[in-house]
């Protein structure tokens, strides 16, 4: 009897091992003169490719700061230290995270956790403890229309997105008449194709298939067989990566044309072009940022020039909105919390609702939800393997400043 | 009452002291300590008494927390969301187990997973009712402040827990309990002895349901906003077996002891091992089934005394 | 034409599930296990075939050739160092340790290449054949007929070597087989080997259609199970005949009630044949 329970303790002792070394760097100590910025993210999950890149965008910011010395508050020179805690792409594990993080960790302020779904959640924990959170990804009106005060997000509601694409593409290419949209039966992509409905409704066209894919849908071909059946001048599609590199490649071996193809929220990412490779050529899409626009900063950044340049000299690769998203949350942190000159939360969230500065990302000025109401998203099109920019009010920026010719070669290749 | 149904009741009785030394976020762990112990000791009903391994635990949690929150929604208190969730569940897993539960081993193990994924695109697809894709908010109780917030959801998963573990309790001493443990001997002689097989299992089907059901209920309520891929996920059907598994099988007392540890593994894993941390959890599943198969109350205290009754 | 267009796409859909599906059946019917790394050996195929074409420009082709013996190594030393100890458990416990393992392995891989998407693209690109108007892309009829030809080496393997005899004889009767003297213990191992090099191969094949991430893996594993549920267990014909009735299903269902409940209805389809027709399409009464 003994033997075996000798046998049972030692066959035990590497599952104990294992959970002590776990427990042991449970303690931290506080060091001192650093601000602490949570991060809940969803390091793992299906949203972890996400997170990688929300991550880039707060590590860049923080380097950058520290590089310079730090966040000066009231004359004396605080370090960054970002706290990240990965919810498992888990809604509920967001709001946990949140919590964690101001009640345990003793952070600052809040980055929100990443979507509009958790960030959401996450803001009802961040607003009862009064944390100033900038949420760098959450785009639905619905997030910020609670009346909560300590909430601040950098993406401009998801009509901002349709709106002009679809001004553009009626100007463009005057043969569009029929819109079919498929959409991945998610929380934004679901949204913004809504969205895409009613401004394309709005504009007069038809909308003559509107569908929604279940996520983890590894087929496309009965609903573009069915749209192709349609023939649809315009072709919406909206869905993560590896949904439209699939629905595209699925286009393209079935021969499925139209002169205009819009994916969103893919084509704004290297990764797409990469994946999508000679079939990525002449899509359309929109975001809230992109590194081809020029605008000149007050922020720790400057350019944005300058932020693509240090970005690709850490990452090697071009950043895109959701990294610069991140990074300008940092940036915007940092400038309200100078101005503020205390880390007094309350006076930190006042600084940032009064802030009204030009960044590397454009104007910032947050409205009375707490949105973002400054900026034109910029509307793109891939063209040898590079996004072509067209931003609506033309300011400054883009390679289509030649407006008319250029811009209607630009829409009207999309013949794959 | 037998000792181990004793320190079962004692153990949820010191759990209920756990606001005399934590704030919001202890209690936030004791809320999904409840709620993990309340999903193991239902899926003990059915998997560790019958026998069935059921992968139905996340569809009863989705359905629950779809249903109290479409209900809260629409007005109804709570509590009263809460309890209709629980009998709809109750009924529903009864009829579908009438179904379900003729299929054995494998089989039943598939059919209840997949009742999870039928669910999970019902919801996604009823827009209308249930938001979709977009997912469900729940409006917020009414103002009160960060502790009483979570004094209140602790408490309500707390009791939901004690229910659970009586009825648990009551079921394991009773003529339905020892039919259930016939049917995992030998269900075959079962039913020749007269034994009305369908019924006790479609019974402990329902039983297995309907509380977890209800915690989804409070669990929609609590964190104010539910979507199908977070409430219908696959991994809150598994993690109550590993939970059993590292209790005991068929153990209420196993089932509790086992959702313990298992949550304060998984918050230990969370927190130190950000990169890696499923896989360290994976890493921990396979050194307890290889090294531990027969869960904790293996390890009886007594055999640490060298009391043991045999060898 | 639409209505040949959609018949041809899920007859080609329909090969590439049994494809991903036929290691999983393999190891379910002789093992009795249900093997939940599944996926990620598909995934991780994928990323051999996509490593192999970026580092040495070697084309999938060849990269079934490595992937087989590679995979077959792996899983035979997984089940013959690991599974073997609790192959006689309860199906919780085979089952909570894939499980286990599938963690460790996806969430190995998430770190190792990250989880973003990566897609091997062939250049020249393969294009599509059409043939009045049904369009048919090279790719996906190029994996038809690895996954027709898989299914045959594998039918003859079974029915006409040696170790393929043991592993059909421990299938039908494990304690028949060990009295007449097979070692049951390597025949699993094998057959784990087997199902292991299975899933590496289809994972080459479908790198060349789908984008590669860890994170798909739980999508190729859920169309093994319905595939083999509905053809039937371990039956090499079972994973061909379920695979086409689940692309069917799908595409028709997508056609008709639209995309997003095509999903719901295979899984509705699944139940009602667990109940219906438990042995599946092509399966033998008496498999549990």
């Amino acid at each position: 009897m003994n033997r075996t329970f000798f046998a049972r303790c030692t066959r035990l002792l590497p599952v104990l091992a294992m959970s002590l070394a776990a427990a042991a760097p449970l303690s931290r100590a506080a060091a001192e003169d650093v601000i602490r910025f949570g991060a809940p993210l969803p390091i793992t999950g299906p949203l972890a490719p996400e997170a990688v890149k929300q991550q880039q965008g707060y590590n860049l910011w923080a380097e950058e700061a520290n590089k310079a010395g730090g966040i000066s508050v009231g004359g004396k020179k605080y370090k960054v230290e970002i706290v990240y805690v990965d919810y498992q792409s888990s809604t509920p594990r967001a709001v946990q995270a949140t919590e964690q993080m101001i009640t345990q960790d003793n952070v600052n302020f809040l980055f929100g956790a990443f979507g509009s779904g958790a960030a959401k959640a996450a803001s009802t924990v961040s607003e009862k403890y009064k944390v100033p959170t900038l949420a760098a990804t959450a785009s639905s009106v619905q997030v910020y229309d609670q009346g909560y005060k300590y909430l601040f997000g950098t993406f401009t509601p998801n009509d901002t997105l349709t709106m002009p694409l679809t001004k553009i593409i009626q100007v463009k290419v005057p043969e569009v008449k029929k819109v079919a949209i498929l959409a991945r039966n998610d929380l934004f992509p679901l949204a913004i194709a809504q969205e895409m409905e009613k401004s394309a409704k709005a504009a007069g066209l038809e909308v003559v298939y509107f569908e929604k894919y279940a996520i983890g849908t590894i087929d496309h071909s009965a609903a573009l067989s069915a749209i192709k059946s349609l023939s649809p001048q315009w072709i919406f599609i909206t869905g993560y990566i590896n949904d439209l590199l699939l629905a595209r490649k699925q286009m393209v071996d079935q021969e499925i044309k139209a002169p205009v193809v819009t994916m969103i929220a893919g084509p704004a990412y290297q990764e797409f072009i990469d994946g999508g490779g000679q079939s990525a050529e002449n899509i359309t899409s929109a975001s809230w940022w992109h590194p081809a626009e020029h605008y000149e900063g007050e922020d720790i950044f400057g350019s944005t020039a300058n932020f693509v340049k240090l970005f690709k000299a850490k990452y090697g690769s071009e950043p895109d909105y959701g990294q610069a998203s991140a990074a300008l949350c940092g940036a915007l942190f940092q400038m309200a919390i100078e101005k503020a000159g205390t880390l007094d939360r309350d006076k930190v969230r006042d600084e940032l609702a009064k802030l009204d500065v030009v960044t590397f990302f454009g104007p910032v000025r947050f409205g009375p939800t707490g949105q973002i109401n400054s900026l034109d998203p910029p509307v793109f099109q891939i063209q040898g393997g590079k996004p072509i920019v067209h931003v609506p009010r033309c300011h400054q920026a883009g390679r289509a400043e030649g407006g008319g010719e250029l811009v209607k070669r630009l829409f009207r290749g999309a013949r794959t | 009452m037998s000792r181990a149904n004793l320190a079962l009741i004692v153990l949820i009785g010191l759990i209920a002291t756990l606001p005399l030394f934590g704030g919001a976020y202890a209690l936030r762990l004791g809320t999904m300590a409840c709620m993990y112990a309340i999903f193991a000791l239902s899926w003990n009903v059915v998997g560790g008494f019958a026998g069935y391994p059921s992968f139905a635990t996340a569809a009863f949690f989705g359905f629950g927390a779809y249903a109290s929150g479409v209900l809260l929604g629409a007005g109804l208190p709570l509590w009263l969301a809460v309890i209709v969730s629980g009998v709809a569940a109750l009924i529903a897993a009864g009829a579908l187990g009438a179904a379900l539960l003729r299929l054995r081993g494998h089989y039943f193990a598939i059919a209840s997973l997949s009742l999870v994924e039928v669910l999970r695109e019902l919801v996604n697809n009823a827009t209308d009712l249930t938001g979709g894709g977009m997912g469900l908010n729940i409006p917020l109780a009414a103002g009160s402040g960060i502790m009483a917030d979570a004094l209140f959801f602790f408490y309500a998963m707390w009791i939901l827990m004690l229910a659970t573990a009586l009825t648990v309790m009551w079921v394991a001493g009773s003529k339905l309990g020892f039919g259930l443990a016939c049917i995992r001997q030998n269900e075959t002689a079962a039913s020749m002895v007269g034994l009305n097989t369908t019924l006790y299992k479609s019974l402990a089907f329902a039983l297995s349901a309907c509380f977890v059901a209800s915690a989804g209920g409070i669990y929609a309520a609590w964190v104010h906003y539910i979507d199908p891929s977070d409430v219908f996920d696959i991994l809150y059907s598994v993690k109550p077996i590993v939970m059993t598994l590292i209790g005991g099988l068929g153990s209420p007392l196993g089932a509790l002891c086992g959702a313990l540890v298992y949550l304060g593994l998984e918050e230990v894993v969370w927190r130190n091992y950000i990169q890696i941390h499923t896989g360290v959890l994976g890493l921990l599943i396979v050194m307890l089934l290889l090294f531990l198969p027969h869960g904790l109350v293996s390890l009886r205290l007594a055999r640490l005394f060298g009391k043991a009754k045999h060898v | 034409m639409q209505a040949v267009q959609i018949l041809i796409n899920a007859l080609v859909l329909g090969c590439l599930y049994a494809c991903i599906a036929i290691g999983f059946s393999l190891v379910w019917g002789v093992l009795n296990v249900i093997n939940l790394i599944h996926g990620s050996f598909i995934v991780l195929g994928a990323y051999l075939a996509f490593g192999l074409y970026h580092a040495l420009l070697l084309s999938p082709w060849y990269a079934v050739v490595i992937a087989a013996p590679l995979f077959f190594v792996f899983g035979y030393l997984l089940q013959r160092l690991l599974l073997n100890r609790v192959i006689t458990a309860p199906v919780l416990v085979t089952l909570t340790l894939t499980f286990g393992l599938d963690l460790i392995l996806n969430n190995a891989m998430i770190y190792f290449f990250t989880a973003d998407y990566r897609k091997l693209i062939l250049s020249p690109p393969l294009g599509s054949v059409s043939l009045f108007h049904v369009v048919v892309p090279v790719d996906r009829l190029i994996a038809t007929v690895s996954a027709l030809a898989l299914t045959g080496l594998l039918y003859l393997l079974l029915r006409r070597s040696r170790i393929g005899r043991a592993i059909v004889a421990v299938r039908l009767d494990r304690d028949a087989a060990v009295l007449m003297g097979v070692d049951v213990k390597q025949v699993y191992a094998i057959a784990f080997g087997l199902g292991a090099a299975l899933a590496g191969c289809a994972g080459v094949l479908m790198a060349l259609i789908f984008p590669i991430s860890p994170l798909t893996s739980s999508a190729y594993l859920g169309k093994a199970f319905v595939v083999c549920v509905l053809g039937g267990l371990g039956s090499v014909s079972g994973a061909l005949a379920g695979g086409v009735l689940l692309a069917l299903v799908e595409g028709i269902g997508a056609t008709f009630v639209g995309p997003s409940l095509a999903t719901t209805l295979s899984f509705v389809l699944l139940i009602v044949f667990l109940i219906a027709r438990p042995q599946g399409l092509v399966g033998r009464k008496g498999f549990e």
